[in-house]
């Protein structure tokens, strides 16, 4: 009896599987599936319980039978090969002959959704959703459409080689745009380096391309760009005693290391140095070591947003010293944290904040005035940077692919992104070089000062 | 558990089941899918350990993401910076790892329930914060890059499909050993220590001992996961071995159920899949997987509820309620445990979660 | 000495937050036996919805109220939906349950309010109160008054009421209140509201000072969790003391040490505690007096 029941149910639980398989694949004809996935279970499913006499032998088989060391293994191995049934169909991918009649052309993408570069990854998203309805409304590439797979990585670096081996491997892509963040852009590596595909990552990391792959592109200013620049302000404004403050986060502690080698060479002295780890609510203990110290400026250099908190601290704790940073601070939600006390905040980052920094007429003008319209048209808000990078990758993608004939292979679009020259982006003009992947320069870089609640070009 | 004092002997299930395993990457050459499973394989591998640990012992660790973490940098360090034969490296992640098992094992020598938690976690947490600061040995937040895939005697185990065999190769033993420890006088020491120590001790178990084997072995066992990972994907850095990476091992041991090796396991592969979703199902129109990867979290933190609510003694409870009934006697002493538990109406409130001695 | 005087000041305003948190994780304990994961998921709850209040335009007063009772319902809801079906209560279900809830949770929070931080202004405008050189914001007065508020508030009810008798009978001895004649699943119930609405004024205090997002609440879970187990999940007197002890270790261990090692530094002496007492500071109490 007890055997039948369980007999029962595990004949539900195939015809369940089986119905699900057959469900996932819509092409296929229902028989095969079902008819592989049947002999796969007829050969595991004899049931050890189904001993046919109630000796003593076979009740104390059928009483180990059904702990679940035993019955787990039988549902495991259905499962598995349930999963075979699907690898046998997905290799098929593959078989089918490369259909070069005008197939779209795959992009992946890995961008953080959810975890703590979820802000980062959403604003990718949006401007990528935007590019890539916009290059298709017109046409596509090359009279053919793009596709821009997303995958979210969820700020996890494992998940974001997963997402990077299941773009390559089961969409074919040739190319992957991200992560967004630095160890989700360095996780990836292995698996792009075994297929060759290019990354262009959205993460500031200078390691990034720092630890040179001839595989990875990079879109965002490098901290060995920004910081001279903001150095060079500080001393025009007659600043010589800087207390830094920075996290302990990547690119907090990237920055700091290049402020502390490029401040003596301008004369800047660091009187103090403080650092607090990203989350941290409270920078009020840091602050008043700070205040003991004799600093006539303070350098903030951080990406999240224990910013806005640091510069109310301070208002706070009655430290009115001038206060600089970069582009950690080139978000709305940190001005609209600072609140008052971020009136006068001074930061570097990309000129293209404001896109009327360009010459009017040319062509960085229009390609950036144009992406932040039709952006704030879309979803009622400016682009911040991180939609600025995507933006950039797509258009370095994009460019590429158009000077390719036909459907290219994946190195062939690494080649013809390598030669990405004066391409009008977000962060300025892309001019790659065979060991420069970052390409920008410091005349893409401005100066900003927060006021009233906005931001403006300052000198 | 067929017969308790016999031989150790699989049930011919296990063995099937071990040759399934072992065929998967024949007859699937999808690249992502085996990698996603090899994902499983290293987790399987940490759920083993707990399973002793937790299942078994009832002691509760929230720090095991550390020892993981241990593994990993251990094994990038020797590999990379030291030039060891990575077989070297891999069983220096055993050691260092069960070496920090034994640190760990000392403070639940004395503290009980929540506070052993709170020591574990505080364990966890100066780990990870290790991690970060050490940047010679680990390369802090940026990282430990360019790790290269394991080898052994020449051997490279750079294709998914070899690192899918390697790692549940390494599985495979790691559940076998921790098999034969639970037939066994020490898995029978352990178990009765989940009950509750004074009836371990007046049942002449070593008490301390077994606490202490307990820790090590399950932090070894991570800490060989650990090192797998590193080599698996070739790049380590300190954000994977945080809290939520503990706590989530931890559900799994709760989630597959006391005194038991399989319910973890299976609970394990379940919730590794679950987060991999678009893995499983190929083919999947690209607006629907778009959105099942942003609702992926979402469905994790629903599943752990409904698991937990529709299965109360985790997914060993699943299969044993049924059994239980039929054989009113005998069983496996979890089995027998548990039972008897139900009659008494009181949930086995396992030592491990019982307020400290306040007095 | 006005440093000092200044570290002071911060530790003790951290560690009135903590102490709210952490009488949330008290109070949960009390009836359940569990710790409830999800914890630091209310905090966040009562910052995020009080942004969301007053976006919609309510006056803060109201906006403060509206995000305390909606995060309090949420609880009951959270313990009704996932909490009451677990029969018997085993304290690790429970948690494991709270820690899938805390998930979703910070999951359903991204998908309605976004990933971004938001901000609301203090409670009270104006220049900070300075004296001795330090200087006090005023919003970390309100924190101080809400916090001593609703601690007050908790030992009234659970001194005076019947409620909060049946509540404490419970915490004894979940068997011999059910044996009174209490409701004991009822009181569960009360615990995991009147935790959420803990949670949530210790969120919406600290808002105006650190912005809060979606992902605030594991962080401060911590905290709070660090906080009760210093206090020894008992005494809620005891577990205020967790709090302020916790905040002024880091607050001097990132004033005269490393702010990087403020929280080991932190974990570090707890742990030596537990490893002294393992009851936490209750037992230091108790042991006090007898």
């Amino acid at each position: 009896m007890r055997g039948r029941h369980l007999r029962l149910s595990f004949g539900v639980l195939k015809a369940a599987l089986a119905a699900a398989l057959a469900a996932t694949k819509d092409a296929q004809p229902i028989s095969v599936g079902g008819g592989r996935f049947s002999t796969s279970a007829a050969r595991s499913a004899p049931p050890p319980v189904s001993a046919p006499h109630p000796s003593f032998s076979s009740f104390r088989f059928s009483r180990s039978g059904v702990s679940l060391c035993k019955r787990l293994p039988v549902l495991l191995l259905v499962c598995a090969l349930a999963m075979s049934g699907f690898g046998c169909k997905t290799p098929g991918s593959s078989e089918e002959p490369p259909s070069d009649n005008k197939g779209p052309f795959k992009i992946g993408a890995v961008l953080s959704l959810t975890g703590t570069y979820a802000p980062l990854g959403e604003s990718a998203k949006k401007a990528i959703d935007l590019e890539v309805g916009r290059i298709n409304a017109q046409g596509g590439v090359n009279g053919r459409e793009i596709q821009v797979l997303i995958e979210d990585d969820g700020t996890d670096e494992a998940k974001s080689l997963a997402a990077a081996s299941r773009l390559i491997d089961r969409e074919e892509v040739l190319a992957i745009i991200g992560a967004s963040g630095t160890g989700q852009s360095m996780s990836m590596r292995s698996e792009l380096n075994r297929a060759g595909v290019a990354q262009i990552s959205l993460a500031g990391g200078t390691v990034i391309t720092d630890d040179f792959d001839s595989l990875v592109f990079q879109t965002p200013w490098s901290n060995t760009l920004v910081v001279p620049y903001i150095l060079d302000a500080m001393v025009a404004r007659n600043v010589s005693k800087v207390a830094l403050l920075s996290d302990s986060g990547g690119y907090g502690k990237d920055g700091r290391a290049v402020i502390l080698q490029e401040a003596p060479k301008l004369g800047l002295e660091i009187v103090s140095d403080q650092t607090f780890n990203p989350g941290d609510t409270d920078m009020s203990t840091q602050l008043t070591k700070v205040r003991s110290s004799d600093a006539d400026a303070i350098l903030l250099w951080n990406a999240g947003k224990e910013a806005a908190i640091i510069v109310r601290n301070a208002t706070d704790l009655g430290l009115n010293l001038p206060m600089f940073g970069g582009s950690g601070q080139a978000r709305l939600e940190f001005i609209e944290g600072a609140g008052e006390a971020g009136n006068g905040f001074v930061f570097a980052t990309g000129r293209s904040l404001v896109p009327d920094n360009w010459e009017k007429g040319s062509a960085q003008h229009e390609a950036v005035s144009k992406f932040a319209e039709e952006y704030k048209a879309k979803y009622g808000e400016p682009p911040d940077i991180f939609a600025g990078h995507a933006f950039d990758a797509m258009a370095i993608v994009v460019a590429a692919l158009e000077r390719t004939e036909g459907m290219p292979t994946p190195a062939e679009l690494r080649d013809a992104i390598e030669q990405t020259s004066g391409i009008p982006g977000f962060g300025g003009t892309f001019t790659f070089s065979a060991n420069d992947h970052n390409g920008l320069g410091k005349k893409d870089v401005a100066l900003y000062v927060v006021r009233d609640g906005k931001w403006e070009t300052a000198e | 558990m067929a017969d308790m004092g016999g031989k150790p002997r699989l049930p011919w299930v296990s063995w099937l089941i071990a040759a399934a395993v072992a065929c998967i990457p024949l007859v699937i050459t999808d690249r992502f899918l085996i990698k996603v499973l090899t994902f499983v394989g290293l987790n399987v591998l940490v759920a083993i350990g707990l399973a002793l640990l937790f299942g078994y012992t009832g002691q509760v660790s929230m720090g095991h993401a550390a020892f993981v973490g241990i593994g990993a940098y251990t094994c990038a360090f020797l590999t990379v910076r030291i030039g060891t034969p990575w077989i070297v490296g891999f069983a220096a992640a055993g050691v260092i790892a069960a070496a920090g098992g034994l640190l760990l094992a000392l403070p639940s020598l004395r503290l009980k329930g929540h506070y052993l938690a709170m020591a574990t976690l505080g364990f966890g947490e100066i780990m990870s914060l290790i991690f970060v600061e050490a940047e010679s040995v680990t390369g802090g937040v940026d990282g430990f890059a360019r790790i290269p895939p394991p080898s052994v005697a020449g051997f490279e185990f750079k294709e998914p499909a070899t690192l899918y065999w390697l790692v549940w190769a390494v599985a495979g033993v790691a559940l076998l050993l921790a098999y034969n420890i639970t037939r066994f006088r020490p898995g029978r020491a352990m178990l009765s220590l989940h009950g509750g120590e004074i009836g371990a001790v007046a049942s002449g178990v070593d008490v301390v001992g077994t606490k202490i084997k307990a820790f090590v072995i399950s932090a070894a066992l991570a800490g060989l996961s650990g090192a797998l990972y590193s080599g698996v994907v070739g790049f380590v850095s300190p954000s994977v071995f945080v809290l939520s990476s503990s706590v989530m091992y931890l559900a799994m041991a709760v989630i597959g159920g006391a005194g038991s090796l399989a319910g973890p396991v299976a609970a394990t592969a379940l919730f590794t899949l679950l987060e991999y979703l678009n893995a499983l199902i190929p083919s999947m129109p690209a607006p629907i997987a778009e959105n099942l990867g942003l609702y992926q979290t979402d469905i994790y933190g629903i599943a752990i509820i409904l698991v937990v609510i529709f299965a109360p003694r985790g997914l060993t409870g699943l299969w044993q309620r049924r059994r239980s009934a039929s054989s009113a006697k005998g069983g496996s002493l979890a089995e027998r445990r548990q039972g008897s538990s139900t009659q008494a109406d009181t949930p086995a409130r396992p030592e491990g979660l019982e307020e400290g001695e306040g007095t | 000495m006005s440093e000092l005087l200044q570290f002071l000041i911060a530790g003790v305003k951290n560690g009135a937050i903590y102490a709210l948190v952490a009488l949330g994780f008290t109070v949960v304990f009390a009836s359940t036996g569990a710790i409830n994961f999800a914890q630091g998921e209310f905090f966040m709850l009562g910052g995020v919805l009080g942004v969301f209040f007053l976006r919609l335009g309510l006056p803060l007063p109201a906006a403060v109220l509206a995000a305390v009772l909606a995060t309090a319902i949420i609880g009951g809801a959270f313990e009704a939906l996932a909490i009451r079906p677990l029969s018997a209560g085993d304290p690790l279900k429970i948690i494991i349950v709270t820690i899938g809830g805390s998930v979703a949770l910070r999951q359903f929070a991204l998908h309605i309010f976004g990933p971004n931080e938001m901000i609301i202004a203090p409670f009270s405008s104006g220049p900070p109160i300075r004296f001795a050189g330090a200087a006090v914001e005023r919003q970390t007065l309100w924190i101080w008054g809400l916090t001593l508020v609703t601690v007050a508030c908790l030992a009234i009810v659970y001194q005076k009421t019947m409620l909060g008798k049946a509540m404490q009978a419970t915490s004894l001895s979940h068997d011999g209140a059910r044996l009174m004649g209490i409701d004991t699943k009822k009181m569960v119930t009360v615990a995991f509201v009147l935790s959420a609405a803990l949670g949530a004024v210790a969120g919406l205090a600290v808002t105006p000072l650190t912005q809060t997002a979606f992902d605030v609440g594991a962080g401060i879970g911590v905290k709070g969790f660090t906080a009760a187990i210093l206090g020894g999940l008992g005494n809620p007197l005891a577990t205020v003391c967790g709090g302020i002890v916790l905040g002024l270790l880091e607050s001097l261990a990132a004033g005269y040490f490393d702010p990087l090692y403020k929280d080991a530094v932190a974990l570090v002496v707890l742990l030596g505690v537990l490893f002294v007492r393992p009851s936490g500071l209750a037992g230091l109490m108790r042991r006090g007096r007898g």
